[in-house]
């Protein structure tokens, strides 16, 4: 999950890095109270959007008084930013900067380890600084430490070092500050912050994670609770309800007994129930290559219980406009397409659509399942079309175009 | 021959009394690997399958000194405990199917096996086949379904996603071709056999006259395919499909299929294809076209 910056710089406070103070604003807030809280003339009124060149795109905005900020938040919860949705405003105070750094942390996915990255030339991108300008320093992730004697000034190493603990005891995939300003008066702060959580271990960082360290005599109030943080897309547009329920399927003790909990709304009118990260993403490139639209991406995969796959059928069918739906995985290895394929059953005798169905699947227990799903379809009426392993993926993507275009 | 397996392989499930453990421990058997043993915590002693459970690593090691791989079937929040005993026992190979381990706990296990050559494969990984030979974890699915998919032949597969190792086998067989091995190399962010890693090995495996890649957008590793070949480390035909060319439509930082398969600008399926189509990789615009293309190097 991508956090907003005024969540991320809330967790780069919890490690010691300074931030601007700020005031985070919604659609419906007053502006007023937010401002006089402040209790400062100048301010910065910045965007909150998950990706994207704020500054470049009108995004942030400073302004000498109430009037101003009142006409910036307005103007700012008008606009999207490169596509990007603004969720709320964050009004800071306006620092005065002497210079500007980048400092990040991420993985170096051909290292296979962290990797610190440090440049005298912040506020851009760091990917329009020239090579020479950037500092990467490798780190061991077994270490709580940075590595002695490592080249970066006094004092950006003092941030180095937190900004180290922030992405090992937040569990994330990247933490970048940029950019990291010194002020006229000396001191270091972050002016933005983007930090990629690592979904994976939200098992570490929830209530259940808070009430294990209590157990323990350990210090629950350093464990941030990630379900605290709003829902959120990155589509440019707020999450739908459908989006919102389906996050729920994959929670709960067994998360990790098959995943059920992917749906992303789309335009088109294809309903598509797919299985396998990698087939589901072949498969969308098939079904735009014979002309269809998809209405949603949604898989499942490992080996899901029945009620994860009903669950998920049935928030996918229930969207409106749909004129087809195509189910379509590959030859499974280990995925019981009887156990799953009954999640599938139950959604179709509850909804029973009219428009027409194409599946194909194979794997272990396929035969009882396609009998079940041969069953469903004649006690239903069902205009469907079940094939296995002898014709190909995309291939079927052309029979159901083909039977849409008939219709 | 074969890569990463071969008749002496000697395999040892942690976490064999699960659902999945069993399940795997029982693919494997069938299809003829030694399965010495499992690893379950406080049933020590008790037997899967006919085969003995010790509640440690170290217990099996000191019963079973030649094994040569092992396979972890435990849940996320274990996996990482799981991996370190391996690694402390000095197994030389691992292979880790489970999914949604944190990347903090992979880098974790990757850097403290790199240190002693330890190979781990995955994670996210359901193992590897090959045909006639064995096969580590689930790979094929049950035993009847496998022998219809697989065998032995001169095309390698490696592929990012599990479902699709099986998938393009099948074309391949389909095609009246067999397989040498085929391995899923899983598809995390961060993966402990790469693309160039098995490339190597199928380079120097004579049983192999080509290989098959299945791709993903995202990440930097179809990108070293690259260079392998410039520097003359691979000589064989080599076909790609990378999938995910819609995702290129999508936002930044977006994540969609797998975990490592993050939308990002100059990484995607174009790209990656267009880099690799340079130095003489074959680029199958459907997957199902790649058998077609590597079939005249059979």
């Amino acid at each position: 999950m991508n956090l907003y910056e005024f969540e991320g710089r809330e967790l780069l406070e919890k490690h010691g890095i300074i931030i601007p103070v700020g005031e985070v604003v919604r659609r419906g807030d007053n502006i007023a109270d937010a401002y006089r809280k402040l209790g400062l003339e100048e301010v910065v009124v910045k965007a909150q959007v998950l990706s994207g060149k704020r500054g470049k795109n009108n995004g942030i905005k400073f302004c000498k008084n109430i009037e101003e900020v009142k006409k910036a938040v307005k103007e700012i919860f008008e606009m999207s930013i490169r596509g990007q949705y603004v969720a709320s405003i964050l009004i800071t105070e306006k620092i005065n900067i002497a210079s500007e750094n980048y400092l990040s942390i991420t993985y170096d996915t051909n290292r296979k380890q962290p990797v610190l990255i440090f440049s005298e030339d912040g506020g851009v991108d760091i990917e329009d600084v020239v090579e020479d300008k950037i500092v990467k320093i490798l780190l061991d992730i077994r270490k709580n430490k940075l590595p002695e004697n490592i080249s970066l000034p006094q004092d950006i190493l003092v941030v180095a070092e937190n900004l180290w603990q922030c992405f090992l005891a937040e569990d994330t995939r990247l933490v970048e500050i940029n950019p990291l300003v010194k002020t006229t008066d000396g001191k270091i702060i972050a002016l933005d912050a983007k930090i990629a959580l690592d979904d994976d271990a939200f098992y570490r960082h929830c209530i259940e994670a808070q009430d294990r360290a209590k157990e323990k005599g350990l210090d629950s109030e350093t464990i941030t609770d990630w379900a605290k943080f709003e829902t959120r897309t990155m589509l440019g547009r707020p999450a739908t309800e459908r989006e919102i329920a389906v996050q729920e399927i994959d929670k709960g003790e067994k998360y990790y007994q098959g995943t059920a909990g992917k749906y992303i709304e789309l335009d088109g009118d294809i309903a598509l129930i797919l299985n396998g990260g990698g087939a589901s993403i072949a498969n969308m490139d098939a079904l735009i290559k014979v002309g269809l639209k998809p209405a949603n991406y949604t898989e499942y995969s490992g080996n899901p219980p029945r009620e994860k796959v009903y669950a998920l059928a049935k928030i996918v069918l229930s969207k409106s406009g749909i004129k087809g739906l195509w189910m379509c995985g590959v030859v499974a290895n280990f995925t019981n397409v009887e156990e799953t394929f009954k999640g599938i059953v139950d959604a179709l005798d509850k909804i029973k659509p009219a428009f027409p169905i194409v599946v194909r699947r194979a794997g272990p227990h396929d035969k009882e399942g396609m009998k079940l799903l041969a069953d469903c379809a004649k006690r239903n009426n069902l205009n469907i079309k079940i094939f296995g392993k002898e014709i190909s993926m995309s291939e079927t993507a052309q029979v159901l175009a083909d039977l849409i275009n008939k219709n | 021959m074969s890569i990463l397996i071969n008749k002496n392989t000697k395999v040892l499930v942690q976490g064999i009394t699960g659902n999945e453990g069993e399940k795997a421990t029982r693919a494997m058997l069938e299809y003829g690997t030694n399965v010495v043993g499992g690893v379950r915590p406080g049933k020590g002693g008790e037997e899967v399958l006919g085969k003995p459970v010790f509640n440690t690593v170290a217990e099996a090691v000191k019963k079973f000194p030649d094994i040569t791989t092992t396979t972890i079937y435990v849940p996320p929040f274990a996996t990482k405990a799981a991996i370190m005993e391996a690694v402390e026992a000095d197994i030389p190979q691992i292979n880790t199917i489970v999914e949604r381990i944190p990347i903090r706990d992979t880098a974790y296990c990757l850097a403290a096996a790199q240190e002693k050559n330890i190979q781990i494969i995955g994670p996210s990984s359901l193992g590897l086949i090959a045909p006639g030979i064995g096969r580590i974890g689930v790979v094929g699915g049950p035993k009847e379904q496998a022998d219809e998919i697989f065998t032995p032949g001169s095309i390698g597969i490696i592929s990012r996603s599990g479902g699709m190792t099986n998938e393009v086998s099948w074309q391949v067989r389909k095609a009246g071709l067999g397989q040498s091995t085929a391995v899923h190399v899983g598809g995390d962010l961060l993966m402990g056999t790469t693309y160039v890693d098995l490339l190597k090995l199928f380079e120097k495996d004579e049983q192999t006259e080509a290989v098959i890649i299945f791709g993903e957008h995202g990440g930097s590793y179809e990108f070293e395919i690259v260079d392998l070949i410039k520097n003359k480390q691979y000589s064989k035909p080599l076909a790609i499909y990378i999938g995910g060319k819609f995702a290129s439509t999508l936002p930044e930082g977006m994540n969609i299929g797998h975990a490592g398969a993050i939308v990002e600008r100059g990484k995607g399926a174009l790209e990656k294809s267009e880099a690799l189509n340079k130095v003489g990789v074959m680029i199958a615009d459907r997957y199902e076209d790649l058998v077609e293309l590597i079939n005249p190097f059979a």
